[in-house]
C-alpha cells in the first residue's frame, strides 16, 4: 500500500505495543550453508533482560539502546550474505511474508530500488490494544534479511539509532588546508 | 614522494635486509599518508582508515627483512592495504554503522577544487561494490594504469579495464542525481 | 582524460593521516604482546560478529559452557555480554534498515512534490 511521508512519519513516531508470538524464521536456517556471513538472533524475554544488564549507560549509544528495548518482548534476526547474485530465490521471501498474511499485520512501507535491486519492507501488526510487533524484510541481489521485534517499541529511537534524528539532509562539507603527503 | 626520502627509505630497507635496524619511523611517515588515504578514501570512515593503515604497518614492520626496494616497499604497502581493506569492509558491511553526517573531510580547498563535487564524488565511489571502488581509488588515487592494478589485486586487466567502465558509467549517473540534490 | 576522471583525480587525492599517527604505530610495536586468552573468552571472541557463524545464543549458554564446567559467575557474564553484542547488533540492523527506508520516502515525496 502506497503511504505519503507525513503519515509514514506520523506512525513511526507512535510507539508499538505487541502482543503474540515472535515469526517463526527456523526455515531460512537452510540458506547459512550458501551465505559466505551468517547473522542469527534470537533475543527472547530474559535473554534481553539479561543483555540490558550489560548495557553501559556510560556509552552514549548503549544509553539509547537501553531506553529502546523497556517495552521489548523479543528480538529476531536473521541475515545472509553471499558471494554471488541468485543464492537465495523470491520463493525464500515469498515464505516470510506468508507469515505476514494474517489480518492484523499491515505491510506500511515497500521501497524498491530498481538499478539496485534493493527492496525494503516494513510490516506492523496491529493487536487488539495497539499496534503488535515490527517486521523489516530486506533483500538485495547478495544479502536477504529479516528482522522481527515483539514489543513496544518507538520507531523514531529504533531509527536514530541507525541513522540521523528527523529529516536526513545533504550537509556542505567543511574543509581545511592540508597538503599533499609526497 | 622526495627523491631524499626514496633514499632514506631505500637505506633502511638495506639495514634491515642485512639484519640491522631500519629507520622504521622514517618508513611509516614517508608512507602514512598513502595507506591512510587508500583506507579512507575506501572506507569513508577516518576512525576504521586510521585503524586499517595502523595494521598495515604494523605487518610491515613484521615482513620488512623480506622487502628488496622502494618500489618492492610500495607494491608490498598497496597490495596489503587494499586486501585488508577489502577485508575490513566485508566485516563492516554486516555490522551496520549507518550515519549520514561525516566528521568533514580533510581536503585543501583551492581554486581548481569544487568542494561539493569532490565531497559527492568521494562518497559515491565508496558506494561502489568492493573490488570497483578498490580499482577506481587505485586508479585515481594512486595514478596506477591496469595493468599494475591487475597485478595489486591479482585481477586480470580486462576485469580491471571492466571495473573501471562500468564504475564511470555509475558514477556519472548517480553525480547526475545527486548534483541535483546539492542545487536546491 | 574525462572531466568526470579529473573531478575524480581531485576527490580522491591523498590526504593527510592524523597528525600523531607514527607515534601510534610505534607505540603499538612496543606494547607488550596481549596475555592468552582462555578457551572461552577465545569461543566468546569468535562468537562476536563479524567472524564466524552465530548459533542461537541459547545453544551455547546450555550446552557447550555447562559442559566445560566454567564457574557459574563467568558463564553468567559471558553469556550476558554476548546476549549484548547481539542486542546492539540487531537493534542497529534494524534502526539502518528503518532509517534507510525513511530516507527514501522523503526522497519520493520530495519528487512527487516536484512533479
Amino acid at each position: 500500500m502506497k503511504i505519503g511521508f507525513y503519515t509514514f512519519m506520523l506512525l513511526i513516531s507512535t510507539g508499538l505495543t505487541a502482543y503474540g508470538q515472535a515469526l517463526d524464521l527456523k526455515f531460512l536456517d537452510r540458506l547459512a550453508s550458501k551465505a559466505s556471513e551468517t547473522a542469527n538472533v534470537s533475543l527472547d524475554g530474559s535473554l534481553l533482560q539479561m543483555a540490558a544488564k550489560f548495557l553501559s549507560k556510560d556509552d552514549p549509544d548503549e544509553a539509547k539502546v537501553k531506553q529502546l528495548i523497556v517495552g521489548l518482548k523479543g528480538i529476531y534476526v536473521k541475515s545472509f550474505e553471499f558471494d554471488a547474485d541468485g543464492a537465495y530465490s523470491e520463493s525464500d521471501v515469498t515464505a516470510v511474508r506468508e507469515h505476514l498474511r494474517a489480518p492484523d499485520w499491515s505491510r506500511i512501507v515497500d521501497v524498491h530500488s530498481r538499478k539496485q535491486g534493493e527492496n525494503t519492507e516494513i510490516y506492523i501488526r496491529t493487536g487488539g490494544k495497539g499496534f503488535g510487533g515490527l517486521v523489516i524484510i530486506s533483500t538485495e541481489p547478495r544479502q536477504l534479511t529479516v528482522v522481527s521485534i515483539v514489543g513496544k517499541i518507538d520507531l523514531d529511537q529504533l531509527s536514530d539509532l541507525g541513522g540521523n534524528l528527523g529529516v536526513p539532509k545533504l550537509e556542505l562539507e567543511k574543509t581545511k588546508p592540508t597538503k599533499k603527503d609526497d | 614522494m622526495q627523491q631524499g626520502t626514496i633514499d632514506h627509505v631505500q637505506e633502511g630497507l638495506g639495514t634491515a635486509a642485512e639484519g640491522g635496524i631500519p629507520d622504521f619511523a622514517e618508513i611509516v611517515r614517508a608512507h602514512q599518508g598513502m595507506i591512510f588515504s587508500l583506507a579512507y578514501h575506501f572506507l569513508r570512515d577516518r576512525g576504521l582508515a586510521e585503524e586499517m593503515a595502523q595494521e598495515v604497518f604494523l605487518e610491515l614492520h613484521r615482513h620488512l627483512g623480506s622487502l628488496e626496494s622502494s618500489a618492492h616497499l610500495v607494491f608490498w604497502l598497496r597490495k596489503v592495504a587494499s586486501r585488508k581493506c577489502i577485508d575490513q569492509n566485508r566485516r563492516r558491511s554486516f555490522w551496520p554503522k549507518f550515519r549520514l553526517d561525516e566528521i568533514p573531510e580533510p581536503e585543501a580547498k583551492t581554486r581548481e577544487t569544487d568542494t561539493l563535487l569532490s565531497g559527492a564524488l568521494g562518497k559515491l565511489v565508496a558506494s561502489l561494490p568492493e573490488k570497483p571502488r578498490m580499482v577506481v581509488v587505485l586508479r585515481y588515487q594512486e595514478d596506477l594504469d591496469p595493468a599494475e592494478i591487475s597485478e595489486l589485486l591479482d585481477m586480470p586487466v580486462a576485469t580491471v579495464k571492466s571495473h573501471l567502465r562500468r564504475s564511470l558509467d555509475i558514477l556519472r549517473d548517480k553525480l547526475a542525481r545527486t548534483v541535483g540534490e546539492i542545487a536546491l | 582524460m574525462s572531466y568526470l576522471e579529473e573531478d575524480l583525480k581531485a576527490a580522491l587525492r591523498r590526504v593527510e593521516a592524523p597528525p600523531d599517527f607514527t607515534a601510534r604505530v610505534l607505540e603499538r610495536l612496543a606494547a607488550p604482546e596481549a596475555p592468552k586468552r582462555n578457551w572461552w573468552a577465545e569461543l566468546a571472541l569468535l562468537l562476536r560478529p563479524p567472524r564466524l557463524q552465530w548459533v542461537a545464543l541459547s545453544v551455547i549458554a546450555g550446552t557447550v559452557i555447562p559442559i566445560a564446567g566454567i564457574h557459574e559467575r563467568e558463564q553468567r557474564r559471558m553469556e550476558g555480554e554476548m546476549a549484548k553484542q547481539q542486542l546492539v547488533y540487531a537493534v542497529r540492523l534494524a534502526g539502518s534498515k528503518l532509517h534507510h527506508v525513511q530516507k527514501k520516502v522523503f526522497e519520493i515525496s520530495q519528487t512527487d512534490r516536484h512533479l
